[in-house]
Order: C-alpha cells, then sequence, then structure tokens
C-alpha cells in the first residue's frame, strides 16, 4: 500500500464513526423530518403506516395560526434585543478581565460558570429570583417597597418577561461570547496600542480604531452564535416563564412569550399534531439559514472594510 | 490490511451498540409503564416482591413529574419503536381513544365487579382504576372555625360570596395573606382549565351525566349556567394572593395553605404529601365548589388514571394476573393503600389512607356525595392552549367577567366547528 491510500484509509477510519452518527441522528431524521411535514402523520401513526400525503396543508395551516405568527415575532424581536444586549455584556466584561484588573482570572471563571448550568435549573433559578427574591427585598426595604406590589412582577408582564428572558438568557451566554472575545482581544499586538498612545489616542480612540477593527472576524462568529442560540432558546423559556402571561393577538387568547421552539414543541407534543410541528421546525429551519447566511456574509464584507 | 480489519471491527460495534438496546426481553416478562414518580419506589419493591413470588419478571417504568417528558411523549416514542409495554397507563377518552387499536377489553376480569369507577367505553371496561382521587375546595378547619364560617354551609355560591368576605374582613386577626390559595399562570393551566373548568361541566349533576358537555361541544352555550360559573372564577380570583395567583407555581399555591397563610385551597388529595413534609397537622378537609346558585353539596371524585392492557403483548395473562394480585393479595393491597397512600377504588379493600384530604375525599365518596370528571371529554390541546390563556388574562386582569363569559363561549363555538 502506497503512502497516499495508507493516510486516506486512516482518515475515513477517524471519521467514520462521528460520520455515522452525523448520518443518523442529523442527516436522515432532517430528510425524514421533511417528508412528514408533508403528511397527516399525528401521535400514533406508525412510520409507514396509515400516513397520508397532504400537501402543504400543515404549512398553510400554520402561517393562519395567531400563536405561531405571533411566536415568529416575538422570537424576532427577543433575538434583536438579545444579540444586543449579550454582545455589549460579552465584549465590556472581555475588556475588563483583558485590562490590568486585579483577580482578572478569577472574573474569567465567575462570567464564564452560568454556561456550565443547564438552561432548565437556570429558568427556575430566577423563577425563584422574580417570583420571590426581588418582592421580598421590597418587603423589607421602604425605599423600594414598588418591588413588592404585585402589580410590579416581573413575570406577570409581557414586556417585562420578555426582559426577564433576555437578562436570564444574557447571564447564561454572555460568559461564552466573552471568552471568544478575550482570545481575539489577546491576539491584538502590543505594538499597535503603544503605537496609539504616543500619538495621543485615549481609551476610546484606541478601543474604536484598534481593537474593534483588529476583532472583526471574532464579530462574525459571535454575532452568529447569539443569533442562532436567541433563536433556538427553549428551556429557559420553557422554565422560566412556560409561555406566560397570556394575550389577545388576531382575536385569539394565547400564551405572550412563547418562544418558536416552544409553539413547535407545544403543537406537537402538547396538541398531539406532529406533522404540523415538523412542518413548523422546517419554516423555522429555513429562516435560521437565511438569516444566518444573510448575517455572515454581512459581517464578511465588514470584515474586508475594516 | 489489519487496520481493515480493525476498522471493520469498529464499525460492527458501533452497530452493536446501536441495536442492541432494541433486543427483545424473555418471554415471561412484562413492562409496566406509570406516571407518578412519587410512587417509584414503593411500585418497583412492591414488582420485584410479586415477581418473586409469582416468577414473572417485571419492568416498571415511570415517566413523568418533573423531568418534563409525559407519559404520552414516551408511550409515542416506544410505540414507534416497537416497544410499546406491556400495561400503560391512560387518563381518559381521549388517550383511549389515541391508543384504541392497541387497548385489550377487560370486562371480564374478576376486579370489574368490585369497583364502580372502572374505565368503560359502551358497556365494555378496558381500564383498570389505578385510585380514587379528589378535588373540592379544602379548607382549614381551625380558621373557619374561628371566623365563624360553617363549612357545611359552605354549599353554594352564595354562602361562599358571605364566607369570603367574612373571612376577607378579619385577615389580620387570622394571620392570612388572602382567603384562598388560587393559581392562574401559564404552567398551572391545570388548576384552572382543567380542574376548575371541571366545575363548570359536572357540577351538581348527577354522576356521568354528559348533558352539559355535549351541548357545549355541540357549541350549544347555556349562558346562565356559564355566567354562574364566571361568578366564581371571579370570586376565586379576587379574594385570592394577586402574586401566586398570576405567577405563582404549585409550590406557592400549596404553600401558602400549608403555612396557614390562606384559609382554601383549590386543589385535591394529591396535596397530603406536601402537607405532611411541610408540617401542617392543621385539621383540614373539602368543601363543595360553589359554582352554581343552587345547592350542590358534593365534591369531584373520580379515577384519574386506569392501567390498560397492550392487546398485541405476548404476555396478556401475565399482565392480568399482576393487575389482578394488586387488588385480591395482601401484599398488593397493602401497597395501593399503606405504601403508595392512594385511596383504594375497590369495595373488597377496608383500609383508609393517612392523609386527611384524602380520608375527606373518601368520606365524601362513602356517603355517595360526588360529581364525575368530565374535563377530559374535551381535548388536551383545547383546555391547555385554547381555555388557559383567557383563564390567564382573566386571572392578569387584562379581561373583566363579560369578556371572559364571551371569549369562552366563542372558544366553544370555535371548538365546535
Amino acid at each position: 500500500m502506497d503512502k497516499f491510500h495508507k493516510n486516506s484509509l486512516t482518515f475515513w477510519a477517524f471519521l467514520a464513526p462521528v460520520l455515522f452518527a452525523f448520518l443518523m441522528v442529523v442527516v436522515i431524521p432532517f430528510f425524514v423530518g421533511a417528508f412528514y411535514s408533508l403528511t397527516d402523520w399525528n401521535a400514533t401513526a406508525r412510520a409507514g403506516n396509515s400516513l397520508n400525503f397532504v400537501g402543504l396543508k400543515n404549512f398553510t395551516d400554520s402561517f393562519r395560526d395567531p400563536s405561531f405568527i405571533y411566536s415568529f415575532l416575538f422570537t424576532t424581536i427577543y433575538t434583536v434585543l438579545n444579540v444586543i444586549v449579550i454582545n455589549v455584556v460579552a465584549i465590556a466584561v472581555a475588556l475588563a478581565v483583558t485590562s490590568k484588573l486585579r483577580f482578572r482570572n478569577v472574573y474569567r471563571m465567575g462570567f464564564f460558570i452560568p454556561y456550565l448550568i443547564g438552561g432548565l435549573i437556570l429558568g427556575y433559578l430566577w423563577q425563584f429570583i422574580f417570583n420571590n427574591a426581588i418582592p421580598s427585598i421590597g418587603e423589607h426595604i421602604a425605599a423600594l417597597r414598588a418591588l413588592a406590589d404585585p402589580n410590579n412582577l416581573v413575570l406577570s408582564k409581557i414586556p417585562t418577561a420578555m426582559m426577564a428572558l433576555v437578562i436570564v438568557g444574557s447571564w447564561q451566554y454572555a460568559g461564552y461570547i466573552m471568552m471568544i472575545y478575550v482570545a481575539a482581544i489577546e491576539g491584538v499586538p502590543q505594538e499597535l496600542y503603544e503605537a496609539a498612545r504616543i500619538d495621543g489616542a485615549g481609551s476610546w480612540m484606541q478601543f474604536r480604531s484598534i481593537t474593534v477593527p483588529m476583532i472583526a472576524q471574532a464579530f462574525t462568529i459571535t454575532m452568529f452564535l447569539t443569533m442562532v442560540n436567541s433563536f433556538k432558546q427553549f428551556d429557559v423559556n420553557y422554565s422560566l416563564t412556560a409561555g406566560g402571561p397570556a394575550t389577545m393577538f388576531m382575536d385569539k387568547s394565547i400564551f405572550g412569550t412563547e418562544l418558536l421552539a416552544m409553539n413547535i414543541y407545544n403543537t406537537a407534543f402538547v396538541g398531539n399534531d406532529l406533522a404540523a410541528g415538523q412542518a413548523r421546525a422546517v419554516v423555522f429551519f429555513v429562516v435560521i439559514v437565511v438569516f444566518s447566511l444573510v448575517q455572515v456574509t454581512y459581517n464578511k464584507r465588514k470584515e474586508m472594510e475594516m | 490490511m489489519k487496520k481493515i480489519v480493525a476498522f471493520a471491527l469498529a464499525m460492527l460495534m458501533v452497530a452493536g451498540m446501536a441495536f442492541a438496546s432494541g433486543a427483545q426481553e424473555g418471554a415471561g416478562s412484562i413492562t409496566l409503564m406509570q406516571n407518578k414518580p412519587e410512587i417509584d419506589a414503593m411500585l418497583q419493591e412492591y414488582g420485584a416482591q410479586w415477581s418473586e413470588d409469582t416468577g414473572i419478571g417485571i419492568t416498571i417504568k415511570s415517566v413523568g413529574g418533573s423531568s418534563g417528558t409525559t407519559l404520552g411523549q414516551q408511550l409515542r416514542a416506544d410505540y414507534a419503536a416497537g416497544e410499546m409495554p406491556d400495561i400503560f397507563i391512560i387518563a381518559g377518552i381521549e388517550d383511549y381513544r389515541e391508543w384504541e387499536g392497541v387497548i385489550l377489553d377487560l370486562s371480564d376480569e374478576e376486579w370489574v365487579d368490585d369497583t364502580s369507577v372502572a374505565f368503560t367505553v359502551d358497556g365494555r371496561v378496558y381500564g383498570f382504576p389505578v385510585a380514587v382521587e379528589g378535588w373540592g375546595m379544602a379548607y382549614n378547619s381551625d380558621i373557619l372555625e374561628r371566623a365563624g364560617v360553617d363549612p357545611a354551609d359552605l354549599t353554594n355560591l352564595e354562602a361562599y360570596r358571605e364566607a369570603f368576605a367574612t373571612i376577607d374582613g378579619m385577615k389580620d386577626e387570622l394571620g392570612l395573606d388572602s382567603v384562598v390559595s388560587m393559581a392562574a399562570s401559564a404552567d398551572m393551566g391545570w388548576v384552572t382549565a382543567h380542574h376548575n373548568f371541571n366545575s363548570l361541566l359536572a357540577n351538581g349533576l348527577p354522576y356521568g351525566d354528559l348533558s352539559v358537555v355535549n351541548d357545549l361541544k355541540a357549541g350549544n352555550v347555556d349562558q346562565d349556567r356559564l355566567s354562574q360559573y364566571a361568578d366564581w372564577v371571579e370570586l376565586l380570583f379576587d379574594y385570592a394572593d394577586p402574586a401566586i395567583l398570576t405567577t405563582g407555581n404549585y409550590d406557592a399555591q400549596v404553600g401558602a395553605f400549608a403555612t396557614q397563610k390562606a384559609a382554601f385551597l383549590h386543589q385535591g388529595n394529591w396535596v397530603d404529601p406536601n402537607m405532611e413534609s411541610a408540617g401542617a397537622t392543621f385539621p383540614m378537609a373539602f368543601a363543595p365548589h360553589g359554582s352554581l346558585e343552587r345547592d350542590t353539596n358534593g365534591i369531584f371524585v373520580s379515577a384519574p388514571s386506569f392501567y390498560v392492557i397492550n392487546s398485541e403483548s405476548d404476555n396478556i395473562e401475565a399482565a392480568k394476573q399482576f393487575l389482578r394480585d394488586m387488588v385480591y393479595t395482601q401484599a398488593g393491597q397493602n401497597f395501593m393503600v399503606n405504601e403508595a397512600g392512594m385511596i383504594p377504588a375497590f369495595g373488597n379493600i377496608d383500609m383508609n389512607p393517612a392523609g386527611q384530604l384524602s380520608r375527606s375525599v373518601q368520606q365524601w365518596a362513602a356517603e355517595g356525595n360526588v360529581y364525575s370528571w368530565d374535563q377530559y371529554q374535551f381535548s388536551g390541546e383545547f383546555r391547555d392552549q385554547v381555555l388557559a390563556p383567557i383563564y390567564n388574562r382573566f386571572a392578569t386582569g387584562q379581561i373583566d367577567k363579560q369578556e371572559f363569559i364571551d371569549l369562552m363561549t366563542q372558544a366553544f363555538v370555535d371548538n365546535a366547528e
């Protein structure tokens, strides 16, 4: 056996297990799922048995369902807010922990730890903070009495409940994004800053004209990660608000903080309509792909300009 | 060459792992899937004992609780995978319709004559009642006595109006935060759109009478009954602690009653273990729901879930024996009543559970003052996705009583189409 073949055999042998897993749990289910979205598959229909082809009915029905359209809009707003908040927070703490701060390594670890906690647990934890801890602060401190008023409960109104989702989402994810920024910031050559300082540039000027252009690649990655992650948010949503409080949309009472992933879950597993849930998942997939392609192309072009 | 062999072996191992879990279990062994994680340990122990006595293997799987997956989801996954358990749980007619094709007719079983709450469809028996449960308005007898309210009078809307107003006026003396502990947040939809909703469907009707259900399903809404019901819902919401009502979870709701911060609790006898762990020893019992102006002297009692046997199982006789032994052996009875703390659904068993509220349910049932559970006549989707948001909006003050009535009416009309 010549060297080339030997190498390629090793290559495939190492790749095969991953490829096998990828095929079995991603590629095949994806196409099977896309197929099911065109059928009337329900909870008890066994694969290949008692399935009827219904064309695009699941898709047209979904776009007529107020709860789906609402969760689409809600998810978009949530994503925009979440991407902004996470990145602003992440870059701020990244700058802090790369400066000459004492104990910066301890801070780095501290900021990263929330990322290691599961979203479900985080949701219940913060639910306790919003429902019990904050009102109890209001009960004990006269100046903050308003916090104890049940009308001011964070999770009882849609705008504040959305804020709560953003806060918890950022608290969990900003530490991870911070790590990416830290790596990028540490890769910026110190000479540039020295030269800038000699030329009399202040910290803001240095940040604006050196740090930002030099870490442009990191922006592409962090924007992509935060956007996709916000779009797919499920566990925090499920445990923190469970979709509440309710609201009215297109003449129907629906849950007011239901993100897309949870809407799909509820359609499939609470409503027992697996095919419709699958159709929504396909729409969800297409939207994520389109948004990410647009974002990555845009950021790449920006990178070039900088 | 060696590498190719090694590679082939590696692939074989991967494939082996993938298929190992799909292996069939030997004959003479049954699988049971149930949805009460809180009795899992006791059931495992009883199953092991039963297995030793009979020589039939048994595997018990418990799904549900806080793990997120419900029994229905697990069953669907197992059914699709061809690993349907031999005995599983259905909650009512909707579940029955879903699994109709694989549920065995149990009409000829011995235990059928010893229970009045077996699951039947068109006169045929399909489900073995796991236990009897019930709910009404749980009350703290001490607080009611100090407020001068006689729980025996609480049988209609007006009586509740007076009692709530009286207790509300004495909140400071009684050390209460609110009169009634009620929850209506998004994840407590089962309290409003399942349990409370049943007052509209079944309160004051003969046991098993589906006249109101059938009218509502046909889109014919009795406005008089609905508006009395709306008065009842409004009364409960008005006298509840707004924090618990709008954002509280199960622990917050039950905790307020257990710590004597609320005089009434809108829950069922399943809170007994919570009361015990919270150290709540004050006397408590159930009063009827006051959803109608006329007297309705009974609480809602039924079997919440039923064991059914998979008709495609290879071990039907063993599965039947397991259910039979639970009713007619000392060990089975002991498991149901003493270990699992359930109210037995069978007349031949004369043990009493330890919990106060469970005993209250048993007493109401013994007197025959019971109303049925009809909420399962409506689909889970209708209750959770259509009705629950309406209750939530009423509770958070987004809509008033008239809008609540209109939206409920509209929901029934839309559902009938």
